[in-house]
């Protein structure tokens, strides 16, 4: 074993003095004893897809491994016989004797549970005993299945949506882009669609998310205790992977709905050694206008592509692409237009039954296009990347198991250009300065059981970042980007001075950071353990957004002269319980999470075609707390969950290098996504074979919002005067939806399966605030208070089919 | 560029939802302060003489009381380089006036306001403005095709960075609609400023109709005043989902003995085209 291990270190992608380290530190816990490894895939029998997640255990010890995101396992264990448990939720558990007397390669196809009553139970012990003895700790997973079943508005099935209802994730209204994790702002989660970045998650402004649910297989969000193999984004790491398509027969399924429709085509390639996948959605945009709204609409489509190839036993290709478009024409003055692309190539390798590998091309994208056609001119910006990843995965023993590799990300970043879009046009082409940036990291992960009871995972990340020049870099006056004004007291832009030419092949600023992240689960007894983390991230890219909601036209900026890495420290403490055989489940945390460097706006900034964003922002930190509370029902005719969250996210932005006490007095003040309570409960109802009864209770404190405290004349209008940033609230957040889906008779030989989903969202139509605002009413003078509830009642009809 | 992007975002909220309605809000009231609506405009082709300054105080936000003007205050402008001084008197009705002011484009001033016992005190320099200003009509250069508009046309000189205010009320109307504009895109071009009026009977405003009758100004005014002003229109039009997080607006009057108690408003110094448009 060791001498095959040692091999891989030849491997020029590894970094050999950091393994090594690891393996001289481990050596000594790999036992002499007699061992042998089993390993292989395990797929869901039905459409070959491989199962990540699933379980496999020796029945009576506690020797397992859950398979990985290609639905590989490796477990190994002392010379003996064994029954081999294999299970997944959904799935009829496989009980297997072996004898392990040699190595052996055994790959297992689970059947779905044909019962459909027991869709979502979960009937061995060993899973929920390794949820409870894996040293994970601020991880949800929501399995596909699950997030079609909670009701959503106007029927259209949404990931984002689902994740909300999952204690510590939130967002700041119906109409927002991304998500908050633990009090962390949107561009502090890392969200990958097989592995490659998307940088905005909603299509029309938050209304959708842009995860076509059909092309979906997994979803995985790291709120804290994220493994050392991500890094990046200081708040999550939502993890989504596409299917991989049937690789036993065609199949279609899709969708019409009152939004949007979808189709999906799988089915096996390459003489059955390989499958794709091939989905696309696409709305209707006339149905979201008003008749009186002559010439405008606003629609989105988009399409996942998946394929992968398997060369033979030991490697296998695979290929993802992903396309999502919004396109918005108001009038004929303005037009807009912006989505994600992202590609990614990757190889899987297995050097021997305890090594696996995987090497990935990842490029992705995001930019959008303004036409401004009332003043005749494009508004162009974009955001690419270019990823080359290596991760390997080496299966040294039962009780240790080591992740490592290496990762480069290019950067290059287009805030924006002006075009004149006609020959008349008063508008000067413009182009903002261009950016680039590289990213490395390197890690190491270890996963360490050190008694039957006391699991550990530990690793470190060594991330770096360099801005590359190849542009002019400005200069202020005293290096002040930002100055105080003592007189006036208020923040301005500093003096610019001549600027510094950077020649392509140098750097502007290089930032390095070490990493650790470290976990532990404690076993108390057969049903509860205690688990806790700590972890350490860095994030040298920021999306720039002073309003309220981060809306899809705000743009990225790199780290640099003037803006600084952002800097978390997260630790965690949770207690996690089984109860009556496992029917239900408690996980409740607490955490506190500190951001350095997180950077706040002046008051009246300007983020918009703006080539001297540095001017705008002063460097300050973030910090949030809270407890977590989830119950599952995970078994029997009714299942669901109940969270409650109690939590604080805050900020404090003080002068710094720019004088002055800062922000709002440099004192601590509540982020816009700061909920206080926010309670949620979802659960679904098996009624019947045909009958499948769904439903949300949710029940939020308003979020932080700045309302006026007076009014004065200038210029003949009442203008407001603002109390501090944050310092008042919306009206409390709640509202009850309703689903039911009916699923017609199915006769077992008929290939065509329907469905039809009804939906109410809103049930009792509360006009729940999404912002509310202040102005003069202009025929009469008055000021009044104007409230914006995006949704009220809202049914829907969805039919689903699949053939 | 950004009233566009916030237009967007409003006008596909208010596809998606009919749901906006006036509802009653407890919001907080803060201690009252001294307004100085001090805008000392140069028309261009007349003396400069006669100026106005107005001082009144805040109120809280939902207070329909009327707004009483400030009396008792000790109003007064220096010119910075010969020291001259126009003393403003008191109207009893919260304007301050005097009749000797003396404007030089590019002079410095000062204001100082002595109120209450406090001394406040602001520094601005008197900026000019274009002088080929044009006002024509149009339909189809605006969002309507069918409506009417007034397009303000102006050459914005190349060689130094500028700043405007547009002014437009049309005759009857409670307010003004203020736009202001830079030249950091259009450097040099010549600049058209379009405003047109669209059909709301909730606020009982109607497009233009032929024999309507607008006054407008387009005043120059400094960077620092322009960035005061932009925030100000911004807020005034009331702050959504997408709008930038409200902040508590400061302008140049600094209360001298006690800081912290700065007076809302603008000590201002502007050269002004104002010009009157019959639509036909």
């Amino acid at each position: 074993m060791f001498k095959k291990a040692e091999n891989t270190n030849k491997q020029p992608l590894i970094n050999n003095q950091i393994i090594l380290l690891f393996f001289i530190l481990f050596t000594t816990i790999l036992s002499a004893q007699e061992n042998y490894t089993i390993s292989g895939t395990i797929k869901d029998a039905n459409n070959g897809e491989t199962l990540l997640g699933a379980s496999i255990f020796f029945k009576d010890t506690t020797i397992g491994e859950i398979t990985n995101e290609y639905g590989f396992y490796s477990i190994t264990a002392p010379k003996g016989n064994y029954i081999l448990v294999i299970s997944y939720i959904g799935f009829t558990e496989i009980n297997k004797e072996v004898t392990l007397d040699s190595n052996q390669n055994i790959d297992f196809e689970l059947k779905e549970s044909t019962n459909q009553l027991d869709e979502v139970v979960i009937t061995s012990e060993e899973p929920e005993r390794a949820m409870l003895q894996k040293p994970e700790i601020g991880v949800s997973k929501l399995n596909i299945k699950t997030i079609k079943q909670i009701p959503v508005v106007l029927g259209e099935v949404d990931v984002m949506k689902a994740l909300q209802l999952l204690p510590g994730v939130s967002n700041v209204g119906e109409a927002s882009s991304g998500f908050n994790v633990r009090g962390g702002a949107v561009d502090q989660n890392l969200v990958l669609l097989d592995e490659a970045i998307i940088y905005n998650t909603s299509h029309l402004f938050g209304f959708f998310s842009v995860f076509n649910a059909d092309a979906i297989k997994n979803t995985k969000l790291y709120k804290g205790g994220i493994p050392a193999r991500f890094g990046g984004r200081v708040s999550s790491v939502l993890d989504i992977r596409q299917k991989d398509g049937n690789s036993k027969n065609f199949a279609f399924t899709g969708g019409i709905g009152l939004i949007s429709s979808r189709l999906a085509i799988e089915g096996p390639v390459f003489k059955e050694k390989g499958s794709f996948l091939l989905a696309g959605r696409a709305s209707y945009g006339h149905l979201l206008l008003k008749s009186e709204l002559n010439g405008n609409s606003a629609r989105f489509s988009d399409f996942n592509l998946k394929t992968n190839y398997e060369i033979n036993k030991n490697n296998k290709l695979f290929l993802s692409g992903y396309l999502g478009r919004d396109n918005f024409v108001l009038n004929k003055d303005l037009t807009a237009s912006y989505g994600n692309i992202s590609g990614n190539l990757r190889w899987n390798h297995l050097f021997n039954d305890k090594l696996f590998s995987n090497a990935s091309a990842i490029f992705s994208s995001y930019d959008y296009n303004l036409g401004i056609n009332l003043l005749e001119y494009d508004w162009i910006s974009s955001i690419k990347n270019y990823n080359l990843k290596y991760d390997l995965r080496y299966y040294a023993s039962e009780r240790f198991k080591l992740d490592f590799g290496t990762s480069i990300i290019y950067y290059d970043f287009r805030p924006g250009e002006i075009k004149p879009n006609t020959d008349e046009s008063s508008v000067n082409p413009y182009e903002l300065d261009q950016k680039r940036a590289v990213e490395s990291a390197l890690y190491v992960d270890a996963e360490h059981k050190f008694s039957d009871k006391l699991t550990a995972q530990y690793g470190l990340r060594y991330s770096g970042f360099n801005r590359l020049g190849g542009q002019v870099v400005k200069n202020y006056l005293n290096n002040q980007p930002v100055v105080y004004n003592d007189f006036l007291g208020i923040y301005q832009r500093g003096v610019e001075i001549e600027g510094t030419n950077f020649e392509k092949s140098e750097t502007v600023k290089s930032f390095g950071n070490l990493e650790p992240r470290f976990s532990l689960a404690y076993q108390l007894s057969e049903s509860s353990s205690i688990k806790a983390g700590y972890s350490r991230v860095a994030q040298y890219i920021h999306l720039l957004s002073n309003t309220t909601s981060v809306s899809p036209l705000d743009v990225w900026t790199p780290s640099g002269k003037y803006i600084k890495p952002q800097l978390s420290n997260q630790y965690a403490l949770g207690y996690f319980k089984n109860f009556k055989n496992e029917i239900y489940s408690l996980e409740a945390e607490v955490y506190y999470k500190t951001i350095d460097n997180r950077i706040d706006y002046i008051d009246g900034s300007t983020l918009i075609a703006n080539n001297a964003i540095e001017a705008e922002i002063l460097n300050g930190e973030s910090r949030a707390y809270g407890l977590e509370v989830l119950v599952r029902k995970n078994e029997g005719r009714l299942t669901g969950w109940l969270t409650y969250t109690l939590s604080k996210s805050e900020q404090r932005t003080p002068g710094g290098s720019a004088g002055g006490l800062g922000i709002e007095n440099g004192a601590w003040y509540d982020t816009a996504y700061d909920r206080t309570h926010d309670f949620s409960l979802t659960g679904a109802y098996k009624l019947n074979e045909k009958w499948t009864l769904g439903t949300n209770l949710v029940f939020q404190t308003g979020r932080p919002v700045t309302y006026p405290n007076g009014q004065y004349i200038y210029g003949g209008l009442s203008i407001a005067s603002y109390s501090d940033r944050n310092s008042d609230r919306l009206p409390v957040y709640h509202r009850l939806d309703f689903s039911a889906t009916y699923r017609p008779n199915r006769k077992p030989n008929k290939k065509w399966k329907g469905e039809w989903v009804f939906g109410i969202y809103n049930v009792y139509n509360r006009k729940n605030a999404t912002s509310i605002s202040f102005e003069q009413n202009i025929a009469t003078g008055v000021n009044e208070a104007t409230r914006t509830a995006i949704f009220g009642i809202v049914p829907s009809i969805t039919y689903n089919f699949k053939f | 560029m950004k009233s566009y992007l916030k237009l967007t975002i409003l006008i596909l909220i208010v596809t998606f939802t009919s749901c906006q309605d006036v509802v009653d809000i407890e919001v907080q009231t803060a201690p009252s302060r001294l307004v100085i609506e001090a805008s000392l405009d140069w028309e261009k082709g007349t003396l400069g003489n006669e100026q106005t300054i107005k001082l009144s105080t805040s109120k809280p936000y939902f207070d329909t009381t009327k707004n009483l003007g400030v009396i008792g205050a000790s109003v007064k402008v220096t010119n910075d380089s010969n020291g001259d001084e126009f003393i403003f008197t008191d109207q009893n009705n919260g304007n301050y006036i005097t009749t000797e002011f003396v404007p030089i484009i590019n002079q410095s001033y000062t204001l100082e306001v002595i109120y209450n016992e406090e001394n406040y005190t602001a520094t601005e320099t008197l900026m000019s403005v274009v002088d080929n200003v044009e006002l024509s009509q149009s339909r189809e250069d605006g969002s309507d095709d069918e409506a009417l508009e007034i397009k303000t046309s102006f050459n914005d000189p190349e060689a130094e960075e500028n700043f405007y205010l547009l002014k437009f009320n049309e005759r009857g109307d409670l307010f003004s609609t203020f736009i202001n504009v830079k030249d950091e895109f259009i450097n040099g071009n010549e600049v058209s400023i379009i405003y047109e009026k669209e059909d709301d009977k909730d606020s009982n405003t109607f497009v233009f109709e032929p024999g309507d009758v607008v006054d407008v100004e387009v005043l120059g005014i400094s960077e620092a005043y322009y960035d005061f002003i932009g925030i100000l229109i911004a807020q005034s039009e009331g702050v959504g989902l997408f709008g930038t997080t409200p902040v508590s607006l400061k302008g140049n009057c600094v209360n001298l003995t006690n800081p912290d108690n700065y007076a809302n408003g603008y000590f201002r110094l502007t050269e002004v085209v104002k010009k009157t448009y019959t639509f036909k």
